[in-house]
């Protein structure tokens, strides 16, 4: 945790406070002492409980819910019932949800290792002696982070569109024909959208990392006569494991809550189907069936999944370090 | 086993709450508007305004003119995204949550969604019914329920094809069987006919509706299903030998940006699609003067003439304050000549629905359609050749997108046929998870 520098540092500084205000020293101080943390949480809190916990509970009631209507319309009557888990089986059942789940499982493997590795490296050689101009290329490479997903989408979707995109030409030149937006070539093409966006995020979270690496590390490397590689492999990949874990249980979770690249390039990619992704999936169900209660079922199936892959994670790559 | 932590002891308790709060929280639209009394005309004098939401554009300049003309009922026109791309799902949070507009832009096909969750106003209780003999009876129908009337039609497509001469030839083909013949021929010359889209299932059902499908009925008794009688599988045999032939782009739809790529380069020979077809045509790069229209090719053995893809109403929502002025608005609009002609002009409406005019700007004949008349020579016969038996229902769109999932397998060696049967059996168990009493026609 130390060699984090990111938001550790307000942690520490606040403990003394607190400890200081653990002692009776004076009754009625300490009563106020007591409340003004809470009384400076509070908007916080509000908004916390009221945007955060408030909607996870009623998604989770959402769920447990049926509403069966008879007659042609539910003209005839409209009853909610306490449905156990129904709606869970429900979502459970539908072939296309369980497949955009596997999708997206197939996605992250292939994803997310190709974007870390491509992270670690830009990072590793932006921090290399050798580099010129790290900060410019620091912030071209940062630069695609700051294009919101749908508006990259757009933008490379006239890249994969035949006919409009300039790529086919180059493609014809050498005799190829590619096929950006086919059923079985549309996913890799979302992916590299994914890692078009969120490698330089991810590059700057590890280069953060690097420059906490204490120089003397580095003067005691080269004293010893190690090689740029040797100081790679000894020193810098194992004091950057900690960021290299975050960055992948984040890219984790993001990739199961993909959403508006392929909600987005659906219009130009017919093999997209409208639950695509478990998001879009969930999304679709709610608002264009209106099924609130067997789409808040797939939302915390999705949050079930994107906790347990996180934890097999944390758990694996903790096991290898203990 | 280790004693409970703090976190262990918090997450008990939410969930101990959550369960507290099950039985407060109802899902949205299970009360019905139209069982409570009627709501009376605004007293003469008192000033209302009434919003209409609707992905129409410049809609407000068509709300001025009556604005001007009645200063006591003023219409606010907001834009919202177009249907499932997002305005219904915000329609839909607004009637959740108990708020919404007077007035909604909401598709034929939709209506029926719209009323299982109990978000329209049965308009037959304000006087709809003296308005029935204004509007295309094919289209009243499609807006009526079980004695009510869900929406007031704003626009509609009949469908014809649209086609350059200079690809295809002068003469267009007279049936789908020609068609076919035609399209081969194309093939030769590396050009497509058409394009048929796997991933949206609302040309096929246009199709079946023309070759005389008519694949659900509301009885009194329920739903009754039938999406595999003799003209729906007569269509998907023939497209399934169209793919397989290779004689139809699958790779991309209609006014997508590939097609307006394809269009332009002669690529794409012809299209047949609704009469708003035409503004979107108007689009393609370099093609005035290159394009002309002609009546859609017919299954030859019965069906009918034309068939109709999209349109749209102007409809009540269940929280308005003010239904009757709401639906005097919306015939206004809709029946008028001058309400016509400006949502002609400002927002490039798709076909009237009104009985008897069709619009100033489209009995002039068009320089883009190589100066042909067609809303006159094409789209007036069309609307008169359509199946009037067709009725939408309440999970249109999962069927829609039940029914192309089902096409996509098309790619990797399924049959549309194949498509259609399980589709079939897929919406009825939709239906029965709703509740909704369906039962497949006995015939």
């Amino acid at each position: 945790m130390t060699t984090t520098p990111v938001a550790t540092g307000t942690a520490e500084r606040q403990q003394p406070t607190e400890l200081r205000t653990g002692k009776p020293a004076r009754a009625r101080r300490t009563r106020g002492a007591a409340r003004a943390p809470w009384m400076l949480l509070a908007p916080f809190l509000a908004l916390f409980v009221l945007t955060f916990i408030l909607p996870i509970i009623v998604a989770i009631g959402s769920s447990f819910t049926s509403v069966r209507r008879s007659g042609l319309f539910g003209e005839e009557g409209v009853t909610s019932e306490f449905a156990w888990f129904d709606n869970y089986a429900l979502a459970l059942a539908d072939g296309n949800f369980i497949a955009s789940i596997g999708r997206m499982l197939l996605f992250g493997v292939v994803q997310v290792p190709i974007m870390i590795v491509l992270a670690t490296v830009l990072a590793l050689m932006l921090e290399s002696a050798s580099a010129r101009w790290p900060g410019f290329f620091r912030a071209a490479y940062f630069l695609p982070y700051g294009v919101p997903g749908v508006i990259a989408t757009i933008l490379w979707s006239f890249l994969y569109v035949p006919g409009l995109s300039p790529l086919f030409d180059v493609a014809a030149l050498v005799g190829l024909e590619p096929d950006f937006l086919g059923a079985g070539s549309v996913l890799w093409s979302i992916a590299n959208i994914v890692v078009w966006s969120y490698t330089g995020y991810n590059m700057l979270i590890i280069v953060a990392q690097l420059k906490s690496i204490p120089v003397e590390l580095y003067e005691a490397a080269r004293v010893d006569g190690a090689s740029t590689w040797r100081v790679v492999r000894s020193i810098q990949l194992p004091l950057i494991r900690p960021a290299l874990v975050l960055t992948t249980v984040f890219s984790i979770i993001g990739t199961l809550q993909l959403f508006a690249e392929a909600q987005v390039l659906m219009k130009v990619a017919p093999a997209i189907d409208s639950q695509y992704t478990p998001n879009l999936s969930a999304y679709t169900t709610a608002f264009a069936y209106n099924d609130y209660n067997v789409a808040a079922a797939q939302a915390v199936l999705i949050a079930v999944v994107a906790f347990a892959l996180s934890f097999i994670f944390l758990k694996l790559t903790n096991r290898k370090s203990a | 086993m280790t004693p409970l932590t703090r976190r262990q002891l918090l997450s008990a308790g939410f969930s101990a709450a959550a369960v507290g709060l099950l039985a407060g929280c109802a899902t949205p639209g299970t009360t019905s508007v139209n069982s409570a009394p009627a709501i009376a005309a605004a007293a003469s004098g008192e000033k209302i305004t009434l919003t209409y939401w609707s992905w129409l554009k410049d809609l407000q300049n068509v709300a001025d003119i009556w604005n001007a003309k009645n200063p006591n009922v003023q219409v606010e026109a907001v834009w919202i995204p177009g249907g499932n791309e997002g305005g219904y799902q915000k329609l839909y949070s607004a009637l959740a949550s108990g708020g919404g507009p007077d007035l909604a832009q909401v598709e034929m096909r939709t209506i029926p969604e719209f009323m299982l969750v109990n978000g329209l106003v049965d308009l037959s209780r304000y006087g709809a019914d003296e308005h029935a003999h204004l509007y295309d009876e094919t289209l009243w129908k499609q807006v009526s329920y079980v004695d009510g009337v869900y929406g007031i039609p704003q626009d509609s497509g009949p469908m014809a094809m649209f086609y350059q001469p200079d690809v295809l030839g002068t003469e267009s083909p007279a049936t789908w069987d020609d068609w076919a013949v035609v399209a081969a021929e194309m093939r030769a010359k590396d050009v497509y006919l058409d394009t048929f889209s796997l991933a949206d299932a609302s040309s096929f059902a246009a199709y079946a509706t023309q070759a005389g499908a008519s694949w659900f009925r509301a009885e009194k008794d329920g739903w009754v299903i039938n999406m595999t009688d003799d003209a729906t599988l007569q269509v998907a045999r023939f497209f399934d030998k169209a793919i397989d032939d290779d004689l139809v782009q699958t790779g991309y739809g209609n006014y997508s940006p590939a097609w307006f790529a394809a269009a332009s380069s002669g690529q794409i020979a012809s299209c047949v699609t609704a009469s708003w077809g035409d503004a979107l045509i108007e689009g393609v790069a370099g093609g005035e003067g290159k394009w002309m229209a002609a009546p859609m090719p017919t299954w030859g053995n019965g069906g009918y003439g034309s068939s109709y893809q999209g349109g749209s109403t102007a409809a009540v929502l269940a929280n308005s304050k003010h239904p009757k002025e709401a639906l005097d608005f919306a015939v206004w609009m809709t029946t008028s000549k001058e309400g016509i002609d400006a949502m002609i002009e400002n927002s490039g409406i798709g076909w009237s629905p009104a009985r008897d005019f069709i619009g100033t700007q489209r009995q002039q004949p068009s320089e883009f359609f190589s100066g042909q008349n067609y809303n006159e020579e094409v789209f007036v016969p069309a609307t008169q050749q359509q199946n009037s038996e067709w009725s939408w229902w309440p999970v249109t769109q999962q069927s829609f997108n039940i029914l192309s999932d089902g096409f996509r397998k098309k790619a990797s060696g399924g049959t549309l046929v194949d498509a259609v049967a399980a589709a079939e059996k897929q919406i009825i168990s939709v239906f029965t998870n709703k509740g909704l009493s369906i039962r497949k026609e006995t015939a």
